[in-house]
């Protein structure tokens, strides 16, 4: 009963699509929004629009107090003191690349990744490592869907940098940051960890995780696109360099040169993502009322249930779905094709992820070229999981 | 738009089936359609970019003619092709140039063909009519 209120708090849910009920199952692209975000970006652009910080009327200061709220809310939701409002996951990384990256990395110096990593952890370190002359190690993922933590300790000699996915976008596996943390910590290396989908079913402490960046987006845990955060620890914000240049993030400038902010300001130069931030506070008081570690366990329940069914109909199933790990089910059928495969079932209403998930590297390793991926979030239910593999059964028995 | 008899006899038989399930059962079934293209003769040239399968066309001249060769591993990007080459082999090449991509949406098969939507149905039509330009 409570999952059906809560289900009502998101407008989209009651609609059809091809004349069937929606079942939205690509939660690790993009969740839904409950109304309450909805409400909350209408009303600023209703009555508060503004540019932020500098005007002294009062739809700037009420303008200021909605984007600075977020800020706030961010600190106290990861126990955080730094937190630098970004455009999302991927602008979250970049700026570490070329922020830290630049003040703090030379020729010689070692990056760490893993091959679970999405492209926006690999790609911007690719970047920088062809600019500056850094190694890049990449720690390998095992056949059980984990990463070779033999091969992590030993990538450590000389590492500045380890950069790692909290939770893979196509796996749904967890890693062991606790344990990838201290040893990056006893080899001298700083962590930036990629939470864009870990934040989603996991209330982090970042203050306790020890890591020293931690990424992740809005629009994956029922708040707005276009905006995300980058929590940094405030030793480490202290060796960082403003990249992007602009207003906002200056103190003073003349035609001799410019003075910057010394706060988070000072990486965000130009007018901010102001409904968006607004939006976003909306939705972290939205998941404060729910227990995130009980749907959380509610979830993952639903994604093993999920795989078990399609194994038994001799799918290939990409993933372990144990406590820790996300709710999301890759799989590949052994006769439909996978683009295929989602269009059938987006006759029927359901909506799930087919290609490479931006994990290409990941995707070599297990020596196929894409999955189709059901993703689970707070909304959904277990009938709706029935109803996915009910006509995953008809369109095999029909089309296989 | 106004289409070759045989494409406008095919959206009318699609536009009268009301279930999306079925109507893309009938475009699974155009795959038979296509003059196969082996995926032994595929090569970088020959494929489909920005399409989640692998699609690859190639359009040759025949007495003046268009004569379209394709094949994909995604039913429905093949039987689009089937659809494809149903509308334009035998064509002269200026006629063939005259088909809008359209037609998928008119059937009910796909929602959206924005130019800048990964969409494998419009990339391969894309292709297929910059080669007929080629050889016209």
């Amino acid at each position: 009963m409570i999952l059906l209120a809560l289900r009502d708090d998101f407008p989209i849910l009651k609609r059809e699509v091809n004349g069937y009920p929606l079942i939205y199952l690509d939660n690790a692209a993009t969740t839904q929004k409950p109304q309450v975000v909805l409400d909350a970006m209408n009303e600023y652009y209703t009555s508060s629009n503004s540019n932020v910080h500098r005007a002294v009327h009062t739809l700037a200061g009420e303008a200021t107090e909605g984007y600075e709220a977020c800020r706030t809310q961010l600190k106290e939701w990861f126990n955080a003191e730094r937190a630098v409002i970004t455009s999302g996951t991927t602008e979250a990384i970049n700026l570490v690349a070329h922020a830290w990256g630049r003040a703090n990395l030379s020729e010689g110096d070692a990056i760490v990744l893993t091959e679970m990593e999405h492209h926006s952890d690999i790609v911007p370190w690719q970047m920088l490592a062809e600019e500056r002359g850094i190694e890049l190690r990449y720690v390998p993922v095992m056949e059980d869907f984990t990463l070779d933590m033999e091969v992590y300790a030993a990538s450590l000699t000389n590492a500045k940098l380890v950069c790692v996915v909290h939770t893979s976008n196509v796996l749904g596996v967890r890693n062991p940051l606790e344990e990838i943390t201290k040893l990056a910590h006893e080899h001298g290396a700083l962590v930036l960890i990629d939470a864009a989908q870990g934040v989603p079913h996991e209330r982090i402490d970042f203050k306790d995780s020890k890591a020293d960046f931690m990424a992740f987006s809005a629009h994956k845990m029922c708040g707005p696109t276009g905006i995300g955060a980058l929590l940094i620890q405030p030793e480490v914000f202290q060796t960082m360099q403003p990249f992007m240049g602009g207003g906002d993030m200056i103190e003073t400038v003349t035609v001799n040169g410019s003075t910057f902010q010394t706060n988070e300001h000072k990486f965000e130069a130009g007018t901010p993502r102001i409904a968006e931030a607004v939006g976003w506070c909306a939705a972290f008081d939205w998941m404060s009322s729910l227990d995130l570690r009980e749907e959380h366990q509610r979830l993952v329940g639903i994604a093993r249930w999920v795989a078990e069914q399609l194994r038994a109909m001799d799918i290939s199933v990409y993933g372990r779905h144990e406590a820790g790990d996300s709710a999301v089910v890759s799989f590949l059928h052994p006769t439909i094709q996978s683009e295929d495969l989602a269009h059938l079932l987006d006759a029927r209403g359901i909506a799930v992820r087919t290609g490479h998930h931006c994990a290409q590297p990941l995707l070599h390793r297990l020596g196929i070229s894409g999955t189709v991926r059901a993703s689970f979030y707070l909304y959904n239910t277990m009938e709706e999981a029935e109803l996915f593999i009910e006509q995953m059964k008809y369109i095999s028995g029909r089309f296989g | 738009m106004t289409y070759p008899a045989d494409l406008a006899e095919l959206i009318e038989e699609f536009q009268e089936v009301e279930d999306k399930m079925e109507r893309l059962e009938m475009v699974f079934d155009m795959a038979d359609e296509v003059i196969p293209f082996p995926p032994e003769q595929w090569t970088a040239i020959s494929k489909v970019q920005g399409c989640q399968s692998e699609a690859h066309v190639k359009v040759e001249l025949q007495d003046g003619k268009v004569l379209l060769l394709s094949g994909a591993d995604a039913k429905l990007v093949q039987g689009l092709m089937g659809i494809l080459s149903i509308a334009i082999n035998g064509s002269a090449p200026a006629q063939a140039l005259l088909l809008s991509p359209d037609f998928a949406e008119e059937m009910g098969i796909l929602n959206s063909l924005s130019p800048s939507r990964s969409n494998g149905f419009r990339n391969m039509f894309d292709k297929v009519m910059r080669e007929i330009r080629v050889l016209e």
